[in-house]
């Protein structure tokens, strides 16, 4: 896939073609990426107090440009193709990849489904395997379960980890390492009685400095953790609920009514996310994707931090790359988080150019 | 025959710390080998002389810079710390020969004392994930050694948190609020208690020490790899005498179970004399029991010596050297010889 290719593709799909600055201001990559990113920006400084990166990718500068222009918050949507650069070991920092990103779109699933059939189409015929996941469902699911927020955290904490459900849902307690009779004391104490607790500790203890945490959030998290150790917040009944959830490996469409009856046998209400997901599946078999060559995931949910909705890879089934060449999802808080006064949707896809072209030649 | 010249002016590069504890150890450690390091006139002067072996010039220079120099092959070995060769990722680089018993300190993550509910790295990664539902900002953590410290978070699955990169007073940095805890570098633990913090129970990320380091990178000649194999083998040597122990006796009858005593003990026989004299090598801490055992056995009198230095045909540190240089690069070992060959030739 060559760039001019790509780039004259989208356009004729109403995309148009954009270029970011490869110097970006390092500030805004810096407060929004994990450690893990950050170590991986080419940092560069202009002698007089400036920061900068080279781009490490075109999402957050296409979503600077759309704010920074006349449209902002109206639909529009753009396409990218150039090197972005990230280090990594053993390889060079300097990579190609593509971009398309679709912004301010109400109809959000059929935004959905136009970016994975475009990315797909643009990247070439190839024998996709895709996979797909939805992150409001998930999201939805955990604010219906009114589950405490130590378990939602070690839910979200364990998805992105790739942990397995086991492990999110069996802490594992450090005999040695943990306050037993402490916490034994506290389970089912209020929050303002553990809050004096831990003041007068810390007074006998001589200790007045916090670091950045106050001694009531010391305590709310001595009686989560005594909670976990209970057991309490995830009774029989809701931990059967997220092990069939978590489970739910299909075709879409089967998968689709397997959540339906996962949900009504368990009474909770998730009609709109379900019919979301139904709609998502029509405008997908609409776009010619075929249902049978896509896998529903229930625990594929990327990053729970950044997308809200639709997510998706695809790999090539001949290359032996283990990592997607086609990744994406939708992110509707990024804009907000840059600056937007109001959410604005947003949906879109990167494709690994270097990974289409391994499986090429593979 | 060969084109090249021999490379008889070329040193061998010794990097050394140039100030404090570190630079007094590295002279004793030197010195105890029988290689007194000289600096030239005046304390300024950067470069020295190592006296005791030919052809080596001495660099005097901070502890990462002999770690940057070891890793770019401009210094040929080096005294630094290991916690410094991890953090500048310079592992495929250098090869630690040996460590040398002071310099010892741990890297290790440290939070305010006041977080009473934090014990370990998994109370951390819950913490660091609350800290920023809660406020919407990462955690961060101040320290000098961010790429250790990346990889022992990523490790230990702690994602939700920020590095401030501080080069200096790290432990002030949480007081000070420019972060909520630190990752650094401790002896004893007092200045971190001192600062309120505590280390958690399994945030040592590495016990380090300095260490003898030798650069994979620098320019190996046969001169320079013989001027090597005489400083490596004085300082195999003096370890050698300095952790074993000489045991001479005469017994009239050997006991049955002597091998099997020497081996409980790791001693083994040096040499066998006339008339049942024996003498054995131990190690230190293992003599006065052999000692003792020995006399249990019939034997009037035992004598425990300390040797000054003991040469051996194998030099443990030197065969390490070439045998990471040959690693390093496929085709080292096929030029050495090459060359040694020339060399004869001439």
């Amino acid at each position: 896939m060559s760039g001019e290719d790509f780039l004259q593709k989208l356009e004729a799909a109403g995309y148009a073609s954009h270029d970011p600055a490869i110097l970006q201001p390092a500030s805004v990559f810096l407060d929004l990426s994990g450690e893990d990113m950050r170590g991986r920006l080419l940092l560069a400084s202009d002698g007089a107090g400036g920061d900068f990166c080279l781009r490490p990718e075109f999402t957050i500068p296409v979503c600077l440009a759309y704010l920074a222009s006349a449209h902002s918050g109206a639909p529009a949507s753009f396409c990218c193709y150039g090197p972005v650069f990230r280090q990594r070991r053993g390889q060079s920092p300097e990579f190609l990849q593509a971009g398309l990103e679709n912004f301010g779109r109400a109809d959000r699933e059929a935004a959905d489904a136009e970016i994975l059939a475009l990315a797909l189409e643009a990247a070439g015929p190839r024998d996709w395997r895709v996979q797909i996941g939805d992150a409001a469902v998930l999201t939805a699911l955990l604010e219906k379960m009114a589950l405490p927020p130590v378990w939602l955290r070690r839910i979200r904490g364990g998805l992105a980890k790739g942990q397995k459900l086991d492990e999110i849902l069996d802490p594992v307690l450090d005999r040695q390492a943990d306050h037993s009779g402490v916490l034994a004391a506290l389970d089912g104490a209020d929050k303002r009685g553990a809050r004096a607790l831990v003041e007068d500790l810390l007074r006998i203890a001589g200790i007045s400095a916090l670091g950045g945490r106050t001694a009531g959030e010391i305590a709310e998290r001595f009686l989560e953790q005594a909670e976990l150790r209970s057991g309490a917040g995830l009774d029989a009944d809701k931990r059967s609920v997220l092990e069939k959830f978590f489970a739910i490996t299909d075709q879409p469409d089967k998968a689709s009514a397997d959540l339906r009856t996962l949900f009504s046998a368990s009474g909770l209400d998730l009609a709109n996310e379900l019919d979301a997901f139904d709609q998502r599946l029509n405008f997908l078999a609409a776009r010619g994707l075929d249902m049978d060559k896509i896998a529903f995931s229930a625990s594929f949910a990327r990053n729970l931090d950044y997308y809200t909705g639709f997510v998706f890879e695809a790999h090539d089934a001949a290359s032996e790359d283990a990592a997607p060449a086609i990744g994406g999802g939708r992110y509707d808080r990024l804009l907000s988080t840059l600056g937007a006064k109001s959410e604005i949707p947003a949906v879109g896809a990167a494709i690994w150019i270097e990974r289409l072209n391994a499986g090429a030649q593979g | 025959m060969s084109q090249e010249k021999p490379m008889s002016e070329a040193k061998l590069v010794l990097a050394v710390p140039s100030k404090g504890r570190l630079q007094e150890n590295a002279n004793a450690f030197f010195a105890r080998a029988g290689l007194t390091v000289t600096q030239g006139r005046g304390a300024r002067d950067y470069r020295g002389v190592l006296s005791g072996v030919e052809n080596v010039e001495v660099a005097f220079l901070s502890a990462s810079e002999i770690v940057k120099n070891l890793a770019s092959g401009a210094v040929h070995f080096g005294v630094t710390g290991e916690d410094l060769v991890r953090e500048a990722q310079a592992e495929g680089k250098v090869e630690l020969l040996t460590p040398l018993g002071f310099g010892h300190a741990n890297v290790v993550v440290a939070t305010p004392q006041a977080w009473i509910d934090v014990r370990s790295m998994a109370d951390l990664d819950d913490v660091a994930a609350s800290f920023r539902a809660r406020r919407g900002e990462r955690m961060r953590v101040a320290t000098k050694y961010v790429n250790t410290t990346r990889a022992f978070f990523r490790d230990k699955g702690v994602t939700d948190y920020h590095i401030v990169e501080s080069l200096g007073a790290t432990e002030g940095a949480p007081a000070a609020g420019q972060a909520e805890l630190i990752v650094d570098i401790t002896s004893t633990g007092a200045t971190l208690a001192a600062n309120g913090l505590k280390i958690l129970d399994d945030g040592v990320i590495l016990r380090s020490e300095a260490n003898l380091v030798a650069s994979l990178g620098a320019q190996w000649t046969p001169a320079l790899l013989e001027v090597a194999r005489k400083i490596l083998s004085r300082i195999a040597s003096e370890e050698e005498a300095r952790t074993t122990r000489e045991i001479t006796t005469v017994l009239v009858q050997e006991p049955e179970d002597l091998a099997a005593r020497l081996d409980f003990c790791g001693g083994k026989i040096r040499r066998r004399g006339v008339d049942g004299f024996i003498a054995f090598t131990v190690p230190k801490a293992q003599a006065p029991v052999l000692a003792d055992w020995l006399v249990g056995q019939g034997a009037g009198e035992v004598v425990v010596r300390q040797h000054d230095y003991v040469f051996t045909s194998v030099n443990p540190l030197y065969e390490r050297l070439v045998a990471r240089l040959f690693r390093a690069d496929d085709h080292f070992y096929d030029r050495l010889v090459a060359r040694l060959a020339g060399a004869e030739a001439h």
